[in-house]
Order: C-alpha cells, then sequence, then structure tokens
C-alpha cells in the first residue's frame, strides 16, 4: 500500500460515523481487513475497553483497540508482513467484567487441543491445496491398535496409517508421530499423506500416530517412553508390517514438547533412527545458570537440551526442523541448527511467518515430509 | 524396423494421426503397463487408435506372474530390494559427483587449472554412472541365475499369448508413465518388439525404447536433485536419450547444468520430447531427423537441420 493511499478505517474515522455507517463499513469490508502488510481488527460492542490478544512475539499484546467515533466500533491496525498466519482472540471489559473469545466479525477458525482461535490471514498466505481432500487421491486407512506397553506399564493405543495401495510385497518406510492423535484432528495429516502420496511428492510410508497419556511427563526425555518407541513399539510394527527394517526407513516426528521426545529418543538410541522432523521443537536452554522462565515443565527440557549442547552427538542422518518467526521458541531453534550440524547431522531448516500452532505444523509438512521421503516423481512421465 | 518418439500425449494428441500414417491396416498393440493399476482404463487411448488397439496388459500379467509363481516372486521382491539399497548407494555418490562438477566450474582459475577439474570432474560423473551400470547388470545376472524368467510356466504362457497378439498386430504403441514399472514388465516377458513391425512410442514408452533410460526432475520438491541413469531399455533407438517433458522437468536455460548433463554421456544425443515433438527412426535408421531438438555438449539446445 502506499503512503499516499489511506487505510478505509482512518477514512471511516474522518467522517461522521452513525450504526447504520458502521454496519456498511463491517458488510463491505469484514474483519480483519487487509491492506497492504497491515491489518486492522475489528470488534463491535458496547464495552468499555477491547484488545486484540495474540501471541506473536515481537507485536505488543495485548493491542489495545481504540473506539471509532461515538460509535460502538472499536479498531487497531498492525502490521502484519506478507505470507503471514496469526491466531488471536477478542478481550474485552465492561466494568469489573473481562471477557475473551474468537472475532464474532471473522468466520475463520483454527482448532487445537486448547480451543480455537480466530484467524488472521496476511496478504500472500495461502492454505496449501494437499490439506483439502483430494476426490483424485485414493484415501489411504487407519488402523486403531492398542499396543501393551511393559516400559510404560500400560496400554498405549495407537493408530497406523498404512498408504492407498497397501501391498505386503512392497517394503514401507516408517514414521512414528507424536502427538498422533492431535496431528490427525488438528493437521489433517492423514489428509496430508493421502494427497502428498497421490501427488508422488512423498514415497508410500506407513505411519504410527501416538497420543502421549501424560504428555508433560512423557515428552521431555522420558525413558520408558524412549524404550517404549524403540524397543517396544518399532519391533512390534516391523513383525507385523511389511517395513524397511533400516535406521533410515525409520523417522520420528512431532511438535513442541513432541519435538523434544522424538529429539531425546533419538538420543536414547542413537543410529536406531536415520531421521527426525522437528516443528517448533520446545529445545529451550540455558547459557549460564538455570533461569529458563518456563516454569516447572520445562525444567527436564532445559536439562536434557543443555546436556546435550555441552556434548552434541550425531545420533540420526538427517533432521527436518521448521519454526515459526512469531513464536517464542524462534530463538532456540535458531540456535540448535548449528549444533545439529556441527555434531554432523544433515539439517534442513524452514521458517514461516506464522506462530505456535497446528495449522503452521500442517503446512509445513509438505517440506518436511518430501524432503526426508522422496515421491517417485522422476519415474513417472506421463 | 520403423520407430517413432512422440512427445507427451496429455494435451498434444499426436499418436493416431502418426499411427495412420503408417497406413497400415489391421490391430495395434498397445503397451501402457507403465499405467500400473491403471492399464486397464485404456478405453481413450483405443478410440485414438480408432479402436484397434490390443492391449498387452503387461501390468496384470506381472501380478498374475507374481501372484502364481513363489519362486520368481521372491527372486523379483528380492531383486527389486537390492536395486532400491543400489540406487540409494548410487545417488549420495552421484549428488556428490555432480556437486563436485558446479564447484568447479565456478572456481576461479587463474592457471588454467580450471577445464582440466572441470574434465576430470565430469569423468568422475561418468565414472559413478559406469559402477552404478556394472552393478545394476551384475544384479540382473544374479537374478536370472536364480529364476530364470523363461523356466517359468507361468510366464511361459503369458509369454504365448503376448506373442500370439503381437503376430496378429501390425504395429506397437508403447505408452508413458511410470518407467520403472514399465522396464520391469518388459523384462518379466522378456519382450523383444518385432523388427518388422513400426512401434510407435511416447513419454516413459519412448525412453523405454532407447537403450540408456535417465531419470531426471530439476524441479522435483526434494531427493537427488541430479539426472541419473536408472535401467537399459530395449535399445531400438541406439545412441539417444529420450527426454520427455523436457521443458516442464529441466532447466534448460542453465547452460553449464546442460552441458554436464550433456557431457556424461558423450555417445548419446540427448533428445527432448516435448507436447507435440515427433522423431521418426525409419527404417532401422539410427540418425536424428531434421526437426529434432537436443541437448549439445555446450549445452544449448540445437534443431537438427537447423542452419
Amino acid at each position: 500500500m502506499s503512503p499516499t493511499e489511506r487505510l478505509v478505517i482512518n477514512r471511516l474515522r474522518e467522517r461522521p460515523v452513525d450504526g447504520p455507517a458502521v454496519d456498511r463499513f463491517l458488510a463491505r469490508w469484514g474483519s480483519p481487513i487487509i491492506e497492504g502488510e497491515r491489518a486492522t481488527f475489528l470488534y463491535r460492542g458496547h464495552v468499555d475497553q477491547a484488545w486484540i490478544r495474540h501471541r506473536v512475539v515481537g507485536l505488543p499484546d495485548p493491542l489495545e483497540m481504540k473506539r471509532v467515533g461515538d460509535t460502538d466500533l472499536w479498531a487497531v491496525t498492525t502490521v502484519l508482513p506478507e505470507g503471514s498466519r496469526v491466531e488471536y482472540q477478542v478481550e474485552t471489559r465492561q466494568g469489573e467484567q473481562y471477557h475473551r473469545f474468537n472475532d464474532p466479525l471473522n468466520p475463520r477458525l483454527a482448532h487445537s487441543p486448547l480451543g480455537s482461535s480466530s484467524v488472521c490471514a496476511a496478504i500472500g498466505y495461502r492454505v496449501p491445496d494437499w490439506v483439502v481432500p483430494d476426490p483424485e487421491a485414493r484415501p489411504g486407512t487407519l488402523v486403531e491398535e492398542v499396543v501393551r506397553s511393559r516400559a510404560l506399564r500400560r496400554d498405549q493405543p495407537v493408530q497406523i496409517y498404512l498408504p492407498a495401495r497397501f501391498n505386503r510385497a512392497t517394503n514401507y518406510p516408517l514414521l512414528v508421530v507424536h502427538d498422533g492423535t492431535d496431528y490427525l484432528q488438528f493437521a489433517a495429516m492423514k489428509t496430508v499423506l493421502d494427497n502428498l502420496i497421490h501427488r508422488l511428492d512423498v514415497d508410500p510410508l506407513v505411519a504410527v500416530f501416538v497420543p502421549p497419556k501424560d504428555r508433560l511427563k512423557e515428552y521431555p526425555n522420558h525413558a520408558p517412553h524412549a524404550r517404549f518407541v524403540a524397543r517396544e513399539l518399532v519391533p512390534l510394527l516391523n513383525e507385523r508390517l511389511p517395513l524397511v527394517d533400516t535406521p533410515e526407513a525409520r523417522c520420528l516426528m512431532g511438535s513442541s514438547f513432541g519435538g523434544v521426545a522424538s529429539l531425546s529418543t533419538a538420543v536414547r538410541y542413537p543410529g536406531f533412527f536415520g531421521s527426525l522432523l522437528l516443528q517448533s521443537a520446545s529445545l529451550v536452554f540455558t547459557d549460564i545458570g538455570f533461569e529458563h522462565g518456563g516454569g516447572p515443565a520445562f525444567d527436564p527440557v532445559v536439562k536434557f537440551v543443555n546436556a546435550f549442547r555441552a556434548r552434541p552427538r550425531q545420533v540420526v542422518d538427517r533432521i527436518f526442523m521448521s519454526c515459526g518467526v512469531y513464536e517464542p521458541l524462534i530463538t532456540p531453534n535458531r540456535s540448535m541448527v548449528p549444533v545439529l550440524r556441527h555434531a554432523g547431522m544433515r539439517v534442513h531448516y524452514v521458517e514461516a511467518r506464522d506462530g505456535h500452532n497446528w495449522e503452521n505444523w500442517r503446512d509445513r509438512l509438505g517440506d518436511g515430509l518430501s524432503w526426508l521421503f522422496p515421491g517417485p516423481q522422476k519415474f513417472v512421465y506421463e | 524396423m520403423t520407430t517413432i518418439l512422440l512427445g507427451p500425449q496429455r494435451f498434444t494428441t499426436t499418436v493416431g494421426a502418426t499411427v495412420r500414417s503408417l497406413d497400415l491396416d489391421g490391430p495395434i498393440a498397445v503397451i501402457n503397463s507403465g499405467w500400473e493399476e491403471r492399464e486397464s482404463d485404456d478405453g481413450e487411448l483405443s478410440a485414438i487408435l480408432d479402436g484397434r488397439a490390443r492391449n498387452l496388459r503387461l501390468y496384470h500379467r506381472m501380478l498374475d506372474v507374481l501372484t502364481k509363481d513363489d519362486h520368481f516372486a521372491a527372486a523379483a521382491l528380492d531383486f527389486r530390494d537390492r536395486q532400491d539399497e543400489l540406487r540409494a548407494f548410487y545417488g549420495i555418490r552421484l549428488q556428490s559427483a555432480v556437486d563436485a562438477v558446479h564447484e568447479v566450474t565456478h572456481r576461479t582459475s587463474i592457471h588454467g587449472i580450471g577445464p582440466l577439474a572441470v574434465d576430470a570432474a565430469i569423468a568422475a560423473v561418468r565414472d559413478v554412472d559406469g559402477w552404478y551400470a556394472g552393478q545394476l547388470a551384475e544384479l540382473y545376472r544374479s537374478v536370472t541365475d536364480v529364476a530364470p524368467p523363461l523356466a517359468s510356466p507361468t510366464i511361459g504362457w503369458h509369454r504365448g499369448e503376448i506373442g500370439a497378439i503381437l503376430d496378429d498386430c501390425v504395429a506397437v504403441a508403447v505408452a508413458g508413465g511410470n518407467v520403472r514399472t514399465l522396464l520391469r514388465t518388459l523384462r518379466v516377458f522378456d519382450l523383444t518388439l518385432p523388427a518388422d513391425k513400426p512401434v510407435v512410442a511416447w513419454s516413459a514408452g519412448a525412453m523405454a525404447m532407447t537403450e540408456r533410460v535417465v531419470l531426471f526432475h530439476d524441479f522435483a520438491p526434494q531427493g537427488v536433485t541430479a539426472a541419473e541413469l536408472h535401467d537399459t531399455g530395449l535399445g531400438r533407438v541406439p545412441g539417444v536419450i529420450a527426454l520427455p517433458h523436457a521443458k516442464r522437468r529441466l532447466r534448460l536455460d542453465d547452460r553449464e547444468q546442460m552441458r554436464t548433463l550433456a557431457r556424461r554421456f558423450p555417445g548419446d544425443r540427448l533428445t527432448l520430447l516435448d507436447d507435440g515433438a515427433i522423431v521418426r527412426f525409419p527404417d532401422g535408421s539410427g540418425e536424428l531427423p531434421a526437426g529434432a531438438r537436443t541437448i549439445d555438449d555446450d549445452g544449448y539446445v540445437r534443431v537438427v537441420g537447423a542452419a
């Protein structure tokens, strides 16, 4: 947007505004309004104050909204670079009552295990077309199983993805997915696999989706969890399914604490897995002391990452890492890339103008999976 | 022995007119095993061939063999796994060798060492290609020793049927698709296309008619980016490397990359088969006809016969 063009919200502020004018404005522009690299958030209601709440590192949180004239319309404008995608909510105060909710003027929502948020997509952001079901893509199947785990001392439910045209005469690579149920539910991972395999971007593979029971205990460098994955789950799958039984064909993946679970499992069983797919991994560390600011849940994480940084070693061949530039974990992730590379691992690192959320992780699956499991495009000449 | 290589048929369909131009009456044998499980969806192709198509159904026949002949199936699966492993090692060695060509090409040379280094780097790539080809040939020898296709009654039965269909046909059409699958089906049945019958082949089918099948895709999202020697084809068109979809799959304007590709295969003519391309080799001629487009040793695309 050129400097001479004024934001539509400013043009509205410059003239007398009444209720019908606000109605017309909202009907025409909706919310949020994207103009070049500016996003204007709107809220309409008889409240005393209104804010936009978000977790974008670098922007003030909350973003305080200002009333437009004497109306019940509130607005705030912020910079939003091309390609960005942010999740947010509206917060209001009426007297002593505070309320926080999704933007009633914006139908676009993102979902996570913690609930939903409104989504603001900047100019240039597009939902990848491989995240929606493609009628031409043959679907794989999900098989539910329960694995008795001595390591975890419990039954562990898993869901096993078998690609379309699954054939016992073919051997498949194996992908172990931490937070498996969430990846299926919030990152559309079955659809993503179906589509990427159909497009020949990704080799047909078997994926096992593993949900945690006590995530904060099991994921940050937990010996029983690692033993379950490496010594119980993978051998069991090798027995039952036609898998390529080599480290190169085994990959661990996870986001956030699931990323820590992936790396720490690989560290406990070096050379057993060939690759990792880490998304916004919670690789928090300290360079001196132990004040990490993440609360008690991060204590074992920091202990593990500090120890790894003190003595880095090659535990897999290849790592795909992604992180959102708007999340607090961007700095630890950037810092870990050279550490992992110097340890001898090949790292493909990707950043996105997005946050710590499932749609960010979904959108990066194309890059990650096709790098780790390149599809057979080179063989096909129609 | 007339062979005609065509460009992709999806958007510019020339196969019907090309077959009609042969002025032959009778059925046309069709090989479309590269379409894999869609092999039987050949209605559109059959219509283009004026209803004269006789599908050899090589893919379905291969599945039948793998189902009925346990000994052959075990050997075939073992071969596949060994070839996959060989390809993985080849890919690592090849990519390093091709990257080295790029690096020495861009290194400043004050004392004239640069061109010598480039020659040596390309020779190293050829060495890697040669190693792969040698290992692959050895693999074929060992699998043939263990499970000779001609010793399989099931394969023998199918070969009888295939031969009978070919005898009845006046020409053969070979479609594109997955070139690995297409070549496998040709090998399982040890298929040699009759020299006296014209063959019209496109895309992966055209690749299968050559001696050396080279895989390439400069725009693939990941994996080994260098063009890879894959296998030997039927060798009906010697000295030609077929490059279907060249505009879509090759960085033709990257002279350095094209030069490296051309110099890797010095005895072959890298022939571009884009939409609408028709390259005729009449009566066993190995000469590229006027109008064919090739990548020359200097990395430029040239048109045969152009001034």
